[in-house]
């Protein structure tokens, strides 16, 4: 291959032009799909890679698919059909032991041939709304990997252009929603199918060879930048741990998540280490395609933040280089076949989280306080008049964390998670449920701090026919933290209750699987809400009345914590404020 | 009939009069530019109108029309300085404002902003809950509003002094009772206040998108109320007694009384005026597949035209400063693009250019303001492409020296090249930028440009027309007569329009008489609604055009597409025209169709078109022997894209005539636009005095 570098101005336009192919991808992929988890809620992932199943450019969609199309490439190359690429085919693959993120996100591959010869792959990740599992869209409680439905291993959907009508009537037959399964399907190769056309017309404008040497010139460029901040960290071993509840099904045993960051000149490495062992449920993280996809994102978020620094860091392999991941085999992060391994994404937000937290004493004005760290997603499912089965996929958000210079942002998709909600309105015209509540909690009060922790969000889904609800969240019990002489935040509850008698209310746990509901259930789900950064006493008084007039805070928490004094009028009373803080000020230094 | 389009830009405000025979002057067209007065626009469009009647010898009783182009709203949108609104929703969702989609804008950030919840368009103080229940999907009230809470809430908002109001329950876009009689209560006890409910503002389905829309409505609504009335009076004061018509983002115009109303229409006022300048100038000489691409100093507008159509955006596409605002729009984009954009070296090497702008102060480094970073303008001027010392007719006093200072000390020694390569690379990167914007509103959606014109204009726009053409595979450069008052000249070539919508979720394939009747009815009760809009602007029934279209997806889809609904009494025949034009979008748009899937009704829309007086731009004359050497001005070493240094002619545009050739390399130079026409290029001047510039075959 030619490594002559490419002049500067062509491989900025090359760049552009990588990235406009990526987001065109993700834009059809998601403008034609039916089913709302992949068109309201964007939960899916769309690129270019290059014969060494490198990253040449990824859409800007949910950062848990970023990154994670090389490992399902490299399961492909080892299950493909027929052992060989040929111009035409289309693969469908999901196998969690062969890369894949987990079973639900199918990715969908289209080999691109350029004059004859195979230079690189197109293809796209979505997450479907139901693959046949034990339980109808997500499953948490089941013995093993066979249980989470269709396992399509290198699978050609089509090949040599012609489309493989007997792996197509499968699917028909092994999916609740099978018509969405699909048509959503079908988008996902009109999306892949453009990604190979815009990408030879790239390759026929610069030609090959300049094509790749400026692809390899603008992974290295991602790499320098990555690295030349890694160097800003002093080198170290940097420790922070948590728990998460329970595995879905023993409730009673928590589960540690230890976190230790080496840094290096410029290289880390993140080693999980003396977390939990792996679980008996669906409760696993898949390694390739899920845990290291995870690590990688948190270090783009802590040293490449796109909000504070001017200079767009193309989205390529680059960014992933000078990141080791290490997980024990056996553990909760890198699962051994055949453990289930399907509920797998609040394990990695907690290990972001975690890493976040260990580099606090190095990384001071980088770092945030505790989020929620967590998800909610929940499938809510019935049968319908015809005898079908409807199924939603729900993604609920979370709350960030309190921040070096601003208040952590409240309800709203946290760390790993970026999706879209489903409009209240959407849902209630074409399923049979209705949503009671959609604000901010107002049970609970954020951390407080210099800067506050985001307020997790309250969203109550009623049920009007009988039907099944399975749930996937965490953070019943490790309150997020606070930082810096910040206050912890509060941790997450789900309840469930009828709607003709609201006070009959059964705390759930933060895991469920296959719930039966009859007419009426309602689910409210409660996210946790943020720590909180710096001391609250530094917070300004006029700020937290402010606060307390938009009921961000009562005012007896500006009372408590804050030290601020309102009169009557909700003013602040200075004078009887200082006092108040001082006396605080004088306890906290005991 | 004396008439004046009037365009307010963020440097300057242009000018356009045109007279008839019928007016004292005789027939004629004036153009003039005065700077805009950001504070307070009326200043600037004031002092403008009076000099340009004063330019032309008209006295300004004879104007009957103005058309304005404003950017008041969006400047509000921009800045942040709203009105303080108050808002009666749901009980159980006082937070749909502050959520959003609960999307975050930044994939890899900690750090990143939340606009809507650090500043939110209507502060959580004061969205009131009200309990109040519609229930899907047939509107029946599951709980009757609470009116005694409606008075209590609006008492507290009244004493809070809040300017406006909205009201935006669930489902109102099933049955909007609740917000009827909550807005009734509103009035009644806040007379004067700025008032509006979301099934009204845009009666869509989506209660983000459409409270998000409806408070924007209000967050604009008592400023650009006070403006346009304000601007009404200074007229009036003056002497002028001309119809005030504004220009909408639609690309239509509306009266003063209808934006006051409806603010939120006229969100994207200034870009639209340029695209339907361009889209005037075209048509003249015949040219029905245009790119525009309207270049300033900080940004560039770029909106592709096919079939001499404006295209109009999606409304779910639709943002504004990051919300969602669901209200037609031409279908443009906007991208951090301009002569004062800057270039740099990143950290890590990468060569950049812009979305940062130098703006005019301190400008480019040509412009001895205290700039040192070097800009797109300094690239021009240091490959000779601009004359320092013709800019602006010479008005601005430039030194090149700087130019070349700023891009060596910037960018040619941390990359080791060269000056002129570097400024040549300044110029390739961003023509790049606009190239890729260009193809994401053309190319992207199936459009190829080998067929189009690309129309650039704007002051800075012209110098870039062939190296942009180039890039995007244009057929030609077609630069209009005057690009610097293209935008205002639009104006006084745009038809009257409105539009409405109406809410109706069904299946189109099996649809039940009961909703082929509601369908029949909304779209009689919308042609209504806008058959009296046109009818309160003076327009007689047989001038009216409507245009009917159903806004529809697959079911189980989340994005609509439109599909016309074939005109006369709605049938079972039309609603299969319907289903068929609506795969053939689906096939277009993502060349796919689902043949088998169910076509779902969502939306219904009603446009109404009244045609206005177009601008009779004067034909040129024919060009005479001698033309050429009559308009030469000089010649000057020019650098152009292969990196030679060609003695290059100018001339002065305003003496080139109809018919007239002139072979690259040349500059033709006006007082505030320079075209560029390269070696091997040729430009022609059409008998509407367009310039084509093609390549020589």
């Amino acid at each position: 291959m030619n490594q002559t570098p490419v002049n500067p101005i062509t491989l900025q336009v090359i760049n552009g032009a990588l990235k406009t192919i990526a987001e065109e991808m993700g834009h059809i992929l998601y403008r034609m799909s039916f089913s709302s988890i992949i068109r309201e809620s964007q939960d899916l992932g769309a690129g270019l890679f290059d014969i060494n199943f490198q990253t040449i450019c990824e859409s800007e969609s949910t950062p848990m698919h970023i990154g994670s199309i090389p490992a399902y490439l490299r399961g492909i190359q080892e299950t493909l059909q027929g052992g060989e690429w040929h111009e035409g085919d289309v693969v469908i693959h999901n196998h969690p032991y062969y890369g894949s993120s987990h079973s639900p996100d199918l990715a969908v591959i289209i080999p691109i041939f350029y004059e004859g010869e195979l230079v690189g792959f197109s293809g796209n990740t979505a997450h479907h709304i139901d693959i046949g599992a034990a339980t109808p869209g997500l499953i948490i409680d089941v013995g093993d990997v066979y249980a989470e439905g269709m396992l399509l291993a290198g699978l050609k959907l089509y090949e040599k252009g012609v489309r493989n009508e007997a792996l197509a009537q499968m699917i028909t037959y092994n999916s609740r929603a099978s018509t969405q399964l699909l048509r959503d399907i079908e988008a996902q190769v009109a999306s892949a199918q453009l990604g190979v056309k815009r990408f030879k017309e790239l390759l026929t404008r610069y030609g090959k060879d300049m094509t790749f040497s400026a692809v390899d010139q603008l992974i290295d460029y991602s790499e320098s930048i990555l690295r030349q901040r890694i160097k800003e960290v002093p080198n170290g071993e940097y420790r922070a741990e948590g728990f998460l509840d329970d595995d879905g099904r023993n409730r009673d045993d928590r589960l540690p998540v230890v976190v230790t960051v080496t840094v290096e000149d410029e290289d880390i490495t993140v080693d999980l280490t003396g977390s939990a062992p792996q679980t008996p449920t669906a409760y696993n993280v898949p390694f390739e395609g899920s845990c290291k996809v995870a690590a990688y994102a948190a270090f783009r978020k802590l040293l490449l933040d796109t909000h504070t620094s001017g200079t767009p860091v193309p989205s390529n392999e680059g960014s992933f280089r000078p990141i080791k991941v290490i997980a024990p085999e056996g553990s909760i992060f890198n699962p051994i076949f055949p453990a289930a391994a399907e509920a797998r994404f609040t394990q990695c937000n907690r290990m972001i989280d975690l890493i976040i937290k260990a580099l606090a004493p190095v990384l001071p004005d980088k770092v945030i306080a505790g989020s929620s760290a967590s998800i909610s997603f929940a499938s809510y499912s019935g049968i319908k008049d015809d005898g079908d089965y409807w199924v939603f996929l729900e993604v609920n958000e979370g709350a960030y964390g309190g921040r070096p210079q601003s208040d952590g942002p409240d309800s709203i998709d946290n760390l790993m998670a970026n999706t879209r909600n489903n409009p209240i309105e959407d849902l209630g015209m074409h399923l049979p449920m209705i949503c009671d509540r959609y604000e901010l909690r107002d049970d609970v009060m954020p951390g407080a701090g210099k800067y506050r922790g985001g307020i997790g969000v309250v969203k109550s889904q009623r049920m009007l026919t009988p039907g099944s609800i399975t749930h996937e969240s965490e953070r019943h019990y490790d309150v997020p933290w606070g930082i810096f002489g910040g206050s912890d935040g509060a941790v997450g509850k789900t309840e469930i209750y009828n709607y003709a008698s609201q006070d009959n209310i059964t705390q759930m746990p933060s895991k469920f699987s296959g719930h039966p509901t009859q007419a009426g259930d309602v689910m409210a789900y409660y996210s946790p809400c943020g720590g909180g950064y710096g001391n609250p006493l530094e917070r300004p008084a006029e700020q937290v009345r402010e606060d307390v007039l938009d009921d961000f805070c009562s005012r007896e928490h500006a009372f408590e914590v804050y030290g601020v004094v309102l009169d009557e009028q909700l003013g602040v009373d200075m004078v009887a404020t200082l006092d108040r803080r001082e006396i605080l000020s004088r306890i906290a230094s005991e | 009939m004396a008439r004046i389009g009037v365009d307010v830009g963020g440097t300057n405000t242009d000018l356009i009069l045109e007279t008839t025979d019928k007016d004292s002057i005789g027939k004629g067209v004036f153009e003039h530019k005065v700077a805009s007065t950001p504070e307070d626009q009326s200043i600037g469009v004031m002092r403008g109108i009076l000099e340009i009647c004063e330019k032309a010898k008209l006295d300004k009783k004879e104007i009957d029309l103005i058309v304005h182009g404003t950017t008041v709203a969006t400047n509000i949108s921009i800045e942040g300085n709203g009105a303080e609104v108050g808002m009666l929703t749901t009980k159980g969702f006082r937070d749909i404002l502050h959520i959003g989609r609960h999307k975050r804008p930044h994939n890899f950030s900690l750090h990143f902003d939340v606009p809507w919840q650090s500043a939110p368009m209507v502060k959580r103080r004061n969205r009131i809950p009200i309990n109040e229940r519609i229930l899907p999907p047939h509107g029946e009230i599951e709980r009757p509003l609470d009116e005694q809470e409606v008075r209590a809430a609006v008492a507290t908002l009244k004493e809070r002094g809040v300017q406006a109001v909205i009201i935006g329950f669930l489902f109102s876009f099933l049955n909007r009772s609740h917000e009827q009689k909550a807005k009734e209560i509103v009035q009644e006890m806040m007379p004067g206040a700025f008032v509006c409910c979301s099934s009204e503002v845009v009666d869509v389905m989506r209660e983000y998108e459409r409270f998000s829309t409806t408070a924007m409505n209000a967050y604009v609504g008592p400023a650009t109320y006070n403006y346009l009335t304000h601007l009404s009076s200074e007229l009036r004061e003056s002497g002028i007694g001309a119809d005030l018509r504004i220009m909408q983002s639609n690309g239509g115009v509306a009266t003063v009384e209808s934006c006051c109303e409806r603010p939120v229409n006229i969100l994207m006022s200034g870009p639209a005026g340029g695209v339907i300048g361009g889209h005037h100038f075209a048509q003249l000489d015949g040219e029905q597949n245009i790119i525009t691409v309207d270049i300033g100093g900080t940004s560039a507008d770029i909106s592709t035209l096919s079939d001499g159509k404006i295209q109009i955006m999606n409304p779910r596409d639709s943002y504004v400063g990051g919300y969602p605002v669901m209200v037609p729009m031409i279908d443009l984009i906007t991208i951090g693009a301009g002569g004062g954009s800057i270039a740099y070296v990143d950290e890590a090497g990468g060569f950049q250019v812009g979305p940062r702008s130098a703006g005019s102060v301190p400008g480019p480094a040509c412009y001895n303001r205290g700039g040192t970073e070097p800009t797109v303008t300094d690239a021009n001027i240091v490959l000779g492409r601009l004359d320092p010392d013709e800019m602006l007719g010479g008005d601005l006093n430039l030194n090149p020296e700087l130019s070349a200072w700023a891009i060596k000390e910037k960018i040619a020694d941390p990359l080791g090249l060269s000056v002129k390569e570097a400024a040549l690379g300044i110029l390739k990167i961003v023509n790049n930028n606009m190239a890729l914007a260009i193809r994401s509103n053309s190319v992207a959606r199936g459009v190829d440009p080998r067929d189009f014109v690309l129309m650039p204009f704007g002051g800075a726009g012209p110098v870039h027309g062939p190296a942009l053409a180039a890039e995007v595979n244009a057929k030609a450069v077609f630069v209009p007569p005057a690009p610097g008052i293209t935008a205002a000249a639009g104006l006084l070539t745009t038809n009257l329009q409105y539009q409405t919508t109406r809410s109706l979720l069904c299946d189109l394939d099996t649809i039940s008489d009961e909703n082929m009747t509601r369908m029949h009815d909304y779209l009689e009760l919308l042609e209504e609604e806008i058959e009296q809009k046109l009818r309160d602007d003076g327009v007689e029934p047989e001038n009216m055009m409507l245009t009917r279209l159903a806004e529809c997806r697959y079911y189980g889809q989340g994005f609509e597409l439109r599909a016309e609904i074939p005109a006369g009494e709605l049938t079972r025949e039309g609603v299969k025209e319907v289903i068929k034009s609506f795969h053939q979008a689906h096939e277009t748009d993502y060349g796919y169709c689902f043949e088998n899937a169910v076509v779902e009704l969502v939306t219904l829309r009603v446009i109404g078109n009244a045609e206005s007086k177009k601008l009779d731009w004067p034909l040129s004359e024919e060009a005479g022997t001698d033309d050429l050497a009559k308009a030469f001005m000089y010649e000057r070493p020019t650098v152009c894209d292969d990196g030679q240094e060609h003695m290059t002619p100018r001339y002065r545009r305003k003496s080139l005539k109809a018919g007239q050739r002139v072979t690259g390399p040349a500059l033709l130079m006006q007082h505030d636009s320079t075209s560029f026409v390269p070696p091997g290029w040729s430009a022609k001047i059409t008998k509407h005095g367009n310039l084509f510039i093609s390549k020589d075959q």
